[in-house]
C-alpha cells in the first residue's frame, strides 16, 4: 500500500510540473497556479505518508524519479519542449545523481 | 549566467531553506519563515519555467536542491562526510553545466523550446 501511494505521490509531482508548462499559456492563470500548488501539497502529504514504512532516501529517490522523468516527458509530448538527445542524457545525469545522493545520505 | 538560471538557482536555496524548516521549526517565527520559503521558491520556479522548458528547470531545482541540502547536513547538522555523496554533488554539476550549455545552444537556434 505504501508504495502504491508513492507511486501516487510521483504521480501528483509530475502533474504539478505540468502545470509549469500550463500557467505560461494559460489565459486564467490562477487556475493553474491553484492546480500547481494543490497537486505539489497533496503529493509531499502522500510521501510523508509512505515514508512512515519505506525508508526515507528510498521513498524520496522513487519520487523524485517519477516526478522528473514523468513532467520532462509531459513537456516534450504535450507542450513541445525540445527532446534533443544532448537534454535527454544532462538529465538523467542531474536525476541519477540526485537519487545517488538521496541513497548514500 | 542569465537571469533565468540565476532565478532556478535561487529557488532551490530557498527549497533548502523550507526542507530545513519543515524538519526543523518550533515556533511562529521558524514556521513563517518557512512559509515565506516556500511561496519564494515556488514563485520563481513558474517565473523561470515561462523562459526555460519546465522540465529541465525542474531538474536542475531538484539536482542543486538535493545537493545544497546534503552539504548543510554534513556542514551543520552532524551527517557523515563521504567520498560518494562529493563525486555525486560533482556529476550533479556535471549534468546542469551540460544543460544549460545545451539550453544556450537551441536558443541561439531559435529553438524548439
Amino acid at each position: 500500500m505504501a508504495w502504491f501511494i508513492l507511486i501516487i505521490a510521483g504521480g501528483f509531482e509530475a502533474f504539478s510540473v505540468a502545470m509549469l508548462n500550463q500557467i505560461q499559456i494559460s489565459r486564467h492563470k490562477w487556475i493553474p497556479i491553484t492546480l500547481f500548488s494543490l497537486a505539489f501539497g497533496t503529493s509531499l502529504v502522500l510521501l510523508s505518508i509512505s515514508m512512515q514504512s519505506i525508508s526515507m532516501g528510498t521513498a524520496y529517490a522513487i519520487w523524485t524519479g517519477i516526478g522528473v522523468v514523468g513532467g520532462t516527458l509531459i513537456g516534450m509530448f504535450l507542450y513541445g519542449e525540445s527532446k534533443n538527445v544532448k537534454r535527454i542524457f544532462y538529465i538523467s545525469i542531474v536525476l541519477a545523481s540526485a537519487i545517488g545522493l538521496k541513497l548514500v545520505s | 549566467m542569465n537571469k533565468n538560471w540565476l532565478m532556478v538557482i535561487v529557488a532551490a536555496a530557498f527549497e533548502i531553506g523550507w526542507v530545513i524548516g519543515l524538519a526543523h521549526a518550533y515556533d511562529f517565527w521558524t514556521w513563517f519563515g518557512t512559509v515565506i520559503g516556500i511561496i519564494i521558491s515556488n514563485y520563481l520556479l513558474i517565473k523561470a519555467s515561462g523562459v526555460l522548458p519546465a522540465g529541465t528547470v525542474y531538474s536542475v531545482f531538484v539536482g542543486i536542491g538535493t545537493a545544497g541540502t546534503v552539504i548543510i547536513e554534513i556542514l551543520f547538522f552532524n551527517e557523515p562526510f563521504k567520498i560518494s555523496k562529493i563525486l555525486l554533488i560533482a556529476t550533479l554539476l556535471y549534468g546542469v553545466i551540460g544543460l544549460k550549455m545545451v539550453t544556450d545552444e537551441e536558443e541561439k537556434q531559435g529553438g524548439n523550446t
